[in-house]
C-alpha cells in the first residue's frame, strides 16, 4: 500500500508491501546509495541514518514503521554549497580512508553532537561503538567529531539557529 | 580567445608534497556521492548467485539444472561445462605447480563454499530459488580441516599429488648447527597464530557484461589489482587482454582480499554471455565473505635459536607450517615472506628455517595485509624478547646490538640502502620513556614491550616485472589529469600520486584530477599490494610529470630561442634554473603550447620498474625491493590479574617512511595498522567446525576492534629520504601491523611475568598462564 516517507525533507509516496527495510527502500527504490550496508544484520553500523534526530540502523528498521518520521540520510546532511561541519571536519582531520563506513559514522556523529555538542572522549567512543571501520581510522574519526562539536557550538552561538528540516514544508515526490 | 582556468591556482600555491592536503576523493565520500561497485546498477541488470558446495570435500557426480532452468525469471545457469576449465592462480611465475584453482570447479569440491556454478535471474529471490532447484549429486570424501592432520601421510588427499604439502620451502644460510653449539644460550619456542579474515566493509561485488556481437567483456569489480584480475579473466575466458576491460570504482577496503580474480568475477561475465548480454551483478553477503573469499594463513612457527652472553644473535633455526586451505592463491610467496622478512631486520649469518604450505579442506588462505609478516612478527619478536631475557639483557639493547644497518647487503642479498631502524628504536624508546618504565611498574601490573619490523615496497612476486605506468595530461586551460593504473582501495594513493605529479610539474594541487584503475583507459600497474604504490607508481608518476613538463618547456624554448634544459617549472611559474627568474606563469605556458603555431598536446608518460632482482627460491637470495622500510613499536599495558583483562594504555610507533608525501595519510595508515594489529592480538580468530564450516563467520561472532578501548597512539615519522623513492618516500602501508602483537605480548610479560605464545591473547589464557606460574613458584619454594 502507498506510504509517505519523509526523507531529507522530501515526502516520497512509496508503494510498500510492508516487508521492506528502510535500507532497501533508500538504496533500491530511491537510489539514495550513500547509506551502505556491510552485514545486513545490525553489526556494522554502515547503514546508520537518523530518525527524528536519533541514530538508527536502517537495515533492521521496517520502512513502514517510520512513516511520518523525520528521516535524514547522508545525502540530506548538507546543502549543495557548504558541507556540514561534521563532513568538513572528517575531511580536514583525514578521517576518511576507503570511505565505505563514513556515511554511517557521520550520521552517528550527527545524532551524538545534536544532543551533546561537547562530548567527552568516552561519550564519543560509546556513541560510535556500533560503527565498524576496518581501515580503522577510529583515532582520526574521533578527532574529527571533537572538532566538529566545537565548530557546531561556535556556529550555534554566533549565527541564527540553522534551519531545521521540520521548519520547511517538504517537497512532495511520488515513486 | 584562449581557454583559461576559472580558478586562481597561483595565489593559493603551496608545495603539494609533504602537506596534508585534503583527500582528492574525500568530498564524495563524506557526502555519500562516491560510487562503489556495490552501489551501481544498470537497466535490465540481472542478479547472480554462486552455487557453492555444502561439503568440505566431495566428488561431483552430476549436476541437474533442468528444474531451475524452467523457473520463471531465471535467465542463465552456468557450470564447469560452460567454461574452458582453465586453472588460474597467483604465483604462476615462481611456483607454476601451484596454479590449482578453476573459476568453476568441474570434478571436485575442496571446501564448504567452493564454487561449482552460478545462476542469474531477475531478482535475488528467484536466483536463490533456482539454486534450491538444482540437483547436485556428490560422492562425499573424507575431509581434513586441521593443518597438522593434513600433513600426515594417511590424510585424505585434497589435490592430485602425493600428499597435501603444496610447497616445501627450505631456507638455509651458514652453519646453524655449529653456531648453536657455539652459543651461550639456546632456547626453543612454539608459537601459533590463527587464521583471520580481511573483513573489508564493502563485500566482494562484480558486475559483468558481455557484448555478444563484438565479443568484448567489461567487468566492474571491487578490486585492488584490476590488471591482475584482467590477466586471470582473459586467461580463463581465452581472450586477448584488450577484449577484457576491468573497471574499479571506489573500493571499500581490500587488505589483500581483493587482489585476485574471484570466481564471481568470472561468473558474472559468463552468465551475461549466456543471458544474451544482459549485465549481471553478484554481491557477496557477509556470510559468503567469510566463507569463500580469502583469509590470513593460520601458522605454527617453531623456533630454536642461540645467542652469546654479549647478546650476539648466533643462529636461528625453525619450522613454519602454514594452513593453506583448499587452493594455493598467494600462499607460496606468503610463506616465503613469513620466513625471509627477518633478514631485513636482524644481521644473521646462520639460519635454517623450513616452511610448509599445506592444503586443508577449509577456505583459501591468501594475501592479507602484512603478507605473512604479521604471523612471523609475533613469533620472531616474542622469541627475541625471550632470548634477551635468557641472557639478562634489556630487549632494546638486544635489538640495537643485532639490527641491520644502512648500506648493507643482507645474507640473502637484499641491499638496504637507507635504513632508519636504529633511529626508529631510539626515537620510540625515548618517546615512551623506556628506561623509567621497563620492568619498573610490576607493582601496578603495568608493563612495556617493544617489537620491530621491516617491509619491502613491491617484491616482483607475482610476475617477472613490477612495472607501473602513469600518464599526465595537461588540458588547454591548464587543468591536469593523472591517469594511473594504481588501484586506490582506500589508502589514499590517488591523493598521494596526484601530489607527486603536481610537485614534479610545478603546479598547484588544485589543478589535478585523478583517474585510476581502469584497464582500458589507464596504463598498466600490478596493483595495491606489498606496500608498493607510493614507491613504484609514485616513481612512474614523477616520470610522467617530468615528461609533460619537458614538452611544455620545449615549446617555450622554441618560441623564445632558449634551451629547454635551462628552464624549469616551480610553484606555478616557468623559471630560469640558474637564478630562479620568472619567465612566464604556468597558464601562459600552457596557452602557448596550445596556441595557433604550436597546438601541441601535452601528454607525459612514465613507466617505472624497480631495479631489483626477484628472489631465487632455490637459494633464498634476491634484492626484491627498490628500498626497504623500517619500524619500531612500543605498547604499554595494564593487566587485571583477577579477570585476565588487558588494557593498552598507550602505543608508540616510529616508522622510517623515507618522506611523508601526505603526513596525515601516513598517520592514518599507521593508526589503522595498529588497530588491525590490536584486533589480531586480542579478538580475531577465524574458526571452523569439523565439517569445515566457519564457526564464527559473521560480525556478531567474529569480533573486530571498535572505538571503545582504542589507546592513544603516538606516531613518529622518521624521514630517511631514500634516493630511489619519489621525493625520498618509501612504501608504508603494512609495516606498522607486523610487530603489534609481539609488542603487546612482550609488554604483558613485563607487567605480570607470563608469556602468551598463542594468539589471540584472551583473558582465559592469561588466567591459565598466571595459575601455571603460581604453581611453578610454589613448587620451587617447596624444593
Amino acid at each position: 500500500m502507498p506510504r509517505t516517507l519523509k526523507i531529507n525533507n522530501k515526502e516520497y509516496q512509496i508503494d510498500l508491501t510492508g516487508h521492506e527495510t528502510l535500507l532497501e527502500v533508500l538504496r533500491n527504490q530511491l537510489g539514495l546509495t550513500g547509506t551502505k550496508t556491510a552485514c545486513e544484520e545490525s553489526e556494522c553500523g554502515t547503514c546508520t541514518v537518523t530518525i527524528n534526530g536519533k541514530a538508527i540502523l536502517s537495515c533492521i528498521t521496517l520502512a513502514a514503521s517510520v512513516e511520518g518520521d523525520d528521516i535524514l540520510t547522508i545525502e540530506g546532511l548538507s546543502d549543495v554549497e557548504k558541507l556540514h561541519p561534521i563532513q568538513q571536519a572528517f575531511l580536514d582531520k583525514g578521517a576518511v580512508q576507503c570511505g565505505f563506513c563514513i556515511p554511517g559514522m557521520i550520521m552517528s556523529a550527527k545524532a551524538l553532537l545534536e544532543q551533546n555538542p561537547e562530548p567527552t572522549r568516552e561519550e564519543i567512543d560509546y556513541a560510535l561503538d556500533g560503527n565498524l571501520c576496518r581501515c580503522a581510522g577510529y583515532i582520526k574519526i574521533i578527532e574529527a567529531i571533537e572538532e566538529a562539536g566545537k565548530i557546531m557550538k561556535q556556529g550555534a552561538s554566533k549565527q541564527p539557529t540553522p534551519r531545521k528540516h521540520s521548519d520547511i514544508s517538504p517537497e512532495k515526490i511520488t515513486v | 580567445m584562449s581557454v583559461r582556468s576559472k580558478t586562481n591556482h597561483k595565489n593559493n600555491y603551496v608545495d603539494p608534497v609533504g602537506k596534508s592536503v585534503v583527500r582528492i576523493d574525500g568530498k564524495g565520500m563524506v557526502t555519500g556521492q562516491t560510487k562503489y561497485v556495490f552501489d551501481v546498477g544498470f537497466p535490465n541488470m540481472l542478479i547472480g548467485k554462486m552455487i557453492r558446495s555444502p561439503h568440505a570435500h566431495a566428488r561431483i557426480i552430476s549436476i541437474d539444472t533442468s528444474k531451475a532452468e524452467k523457473l520463471p525469471g531465471v535467465k542463465a545457469i552456468i557450470t564447469a561445462k560452460d567454461t574452458h576449465n582453465i586453472k588460474f592462480g597467483s604465483n604462476e611465475y615462481f611456483f607454476p605447480h601451484t596454479i590449482d584453482q578453476m573459476a568453476i570447479e568441474a570434478d571436485k569440491v575442496r571446501y564448504v563454499g567452493d564454487e561449482i556454478g552460478a545462476v542469474a535471474a531477475v531478482d535475488e529471490e528467484t536466483a536463490d530459488e533456482a539454486i534450491r532447484l538444482i540437483d547436485i549429486q556428490y560422492e562425499i570424501l573424507p575431509a581434513v580441516t586441521d593443518v597438522l592432520e593434513a600433513m600426515k601421510p594417511t590424510a585424505p588427499r585434497i589435490h592430485e599429488a602425493l600428499n597435501n604439502i603444496a610447497v616445501i620451502l627450505p631456507v638455509n644460510f651458514g652453519n646453524p648447527e655449529r653456531a648453536l653449539k657455539e652459543s651461550d644460550y639456546v632456547r626453543e619456542d612454539h608459537f601459533y597464530m590463527p587464521a583471520a579474515h580481511m573483513a573489508a566493509m564493502e563485500p566482494h561485488v562484480s558486475i559483468g557484461q558481455w557484448e555478444i556481437f563484438t565479443n568484448k567483456v567489461t567487468l566492474w569489480s571491487s578490486s585492488q589489482a584490476p590488471f591482475k584480475c584482467r590477466e586471470a579473466l582473459a586467461k580463463c575466458l581465452k581472450m586477448d587482454l584488450n577484449d577484457v576491460r576491468v573497471i574499479k570504482l571506489a573500493v571499500g577496503g581490500g587488505f589483500g582480499g581483493k587482489l585476485e580474480m574471484m570466481p564471481m568475477d568470472f561468473a558474472t561475465c559468463v552468465l551475461s554471455k549466456k543471458a544474451g548480454g544482459m549485465p549481471v551483478k553478484i554481491c557477496n553477503d557477509r556470510e559468503e565473505e567469510f566463507l569463500s573469499t580469502r583469509r590470513k594463513h593460520g601458522m605454527h612457527y617453531r623456533l630454536k635459536s642461540g645467542v652469546k652472553k654479549d647478546g650476539t644473535l648466533m643462529a636461528i633455526t625453525g619450522e613454519v607450517i602454514a594452513d593453506g586451505g583448499a587452493y594455493c592463491s598467494y600462499g607460496p610467496t606468503v610463506l616465503a615472506a613469513a620466513i625471509m622478512r627477518i633478514f631485513m631486520v636482524y644481521k644473521i649469518q646462520h639460519f635454517r628455517v623450513s616452511g610448509y604450505r599445506v592444503y586443508t579442506n577449509t577456505p583459501i588462505s591468501g594475501a592479507m595485509r602484512g603478507f605473512g609478516g604479521v604471523q612471523a612478527g609475533f613469533a620472531i619478536e616474542s622469541h627475541m624478547d625471550l632470548l634477551a631475557q635468557g641472557i639478562g639483557m634489556d630487549p632494546v639493547d638486544f635489538r640495537l646490538k643485532n639490527i641491520t644497518t644502512p648500506n648493507m647487503w643482507t645474507i640473502n642479498k637484499m641491499y638496504l640502502s637507507t635504513n632508519g631502524l636504529k633511529e626508529c628504536i631510539e626515537k620510540a624508546t625515548a618517546a615512551c620513556d623506556w628506561q623509567k618504565k621497563r620492568g619498573k611498574e610490576k607493582h601496578l601490573c603495568r608493563g612495556i614491550g617493544i617489537g620491530i619490523a621491516a617491509d619491502v615496497m613491491g617484491s616482483k612476486m607475482y610476475k617477472s616485472h613490477e612495472s607501473a605506468g602513469s600518464i599526465v595530461k595537461v588540458e588547454e586551460d591548464g587543468s591536469v589529469y593523472l591517469f594511473t593504473g594504481a588501484a586506490d582501495c582506500g589508502q589514499g594513493s590517488n591523493t598521494a600520486l596526484s601530489q607527486i605529479a603536481c610537485q614534479e610539474l610545478g603546479i598547484s594541487y588544485s589543478r589535478i584530477k585523478c583517474k585510476s584503475g581502469d584497464t582500458e583507459t589507464t596504463p598498466f600497474d600490478t596493483g595495491s599490494f606489498a606496500s608498493r604504490v607510493t614507491f613504484i607508481s609514485g616513481n612512474a608518476t614523477i616520470l610522467a610529470a617530468r615528461d609533460a613538463k619537458r614538452q611544455i618547456l620545449n615549446v617555450i624554448a622554441e618560441e623564445h630561442k632558449l634551451n629547454a634544459d635551462d628552464l624549469d617549472i616551480r610553484a606555478e611559474e616557468v623559471i630560469y634554473k640558474k637564478d630562479g627568474k620568472i619567465l612566464m606563469d604556468f597558464d601562459k605556458a600552457v596557452e602557448l603550447s596550445y596556441s595557433f603555431n604550436y597546438g601541441r598536446q601535452i601528454i607525459g608518460r612514465g613507466s617505472y620498474n624497480p631495479k631489483t632482482t626477484p628472489i631465487d627460491f632455490r637459494t633464498g637470495e634476491g634484492n626484491v625491493s627498490g628500498s626497504y622500510g623500517f619500524e619500531a613499536q612500543i605498547a604499554q599495558v595494564e593487566v587485571n590479574k583477577e579477570t585476565g583483562e588487558v588494557t593498552i594504555l598507550q602505543m608508540w610507533d616510529a616508522h622510517d617512511i623515507g618522506k611523508a608525501i601526505n603526513p596525515q595519510s601516513v598517520e592514518g595508515q599507521i593508526e589503522g595498522s595498529l588497530v588491525m594489529g590490536i584486533g589480531y592480538t586480542f579478538l580475531e580468530n577465524l574458526q571452523f567446525d569439523k565439517k569445515g564450516r566457519p564457526a564464527n563467520g559473521n560480525f556478531a561472532n567474529y569480533r573486530l576492534p571498535r572505538t571503545m578501548g582504542m589507546p592513544p597512539m603516538n606516531t613518529i615519522l622518521v624521514e630517511t629520504n631514500d634516493p630511489e623513492g619519489p621525493f625520498g618516500a618509501k612504501g608504508m602501508g603494512e609495516a606498522s601491523l607486523l610487530p603489534t602483537s609481539a609488542a603487546i605480548a612482550n609488554a604483558i610479560e613485563d607487567a605480570i611475568g607470563v608469556r602468551i605464545k598463542e594468539l589471540p591473547i584472551t583473558p582465559a589464557k592469561i588466567i591459565k598462564a598466571l595459575k601455571e606460574k603460581e604453581g611453578q613458584e610454589k613448587n620451587q619454594a617447596k624444593n
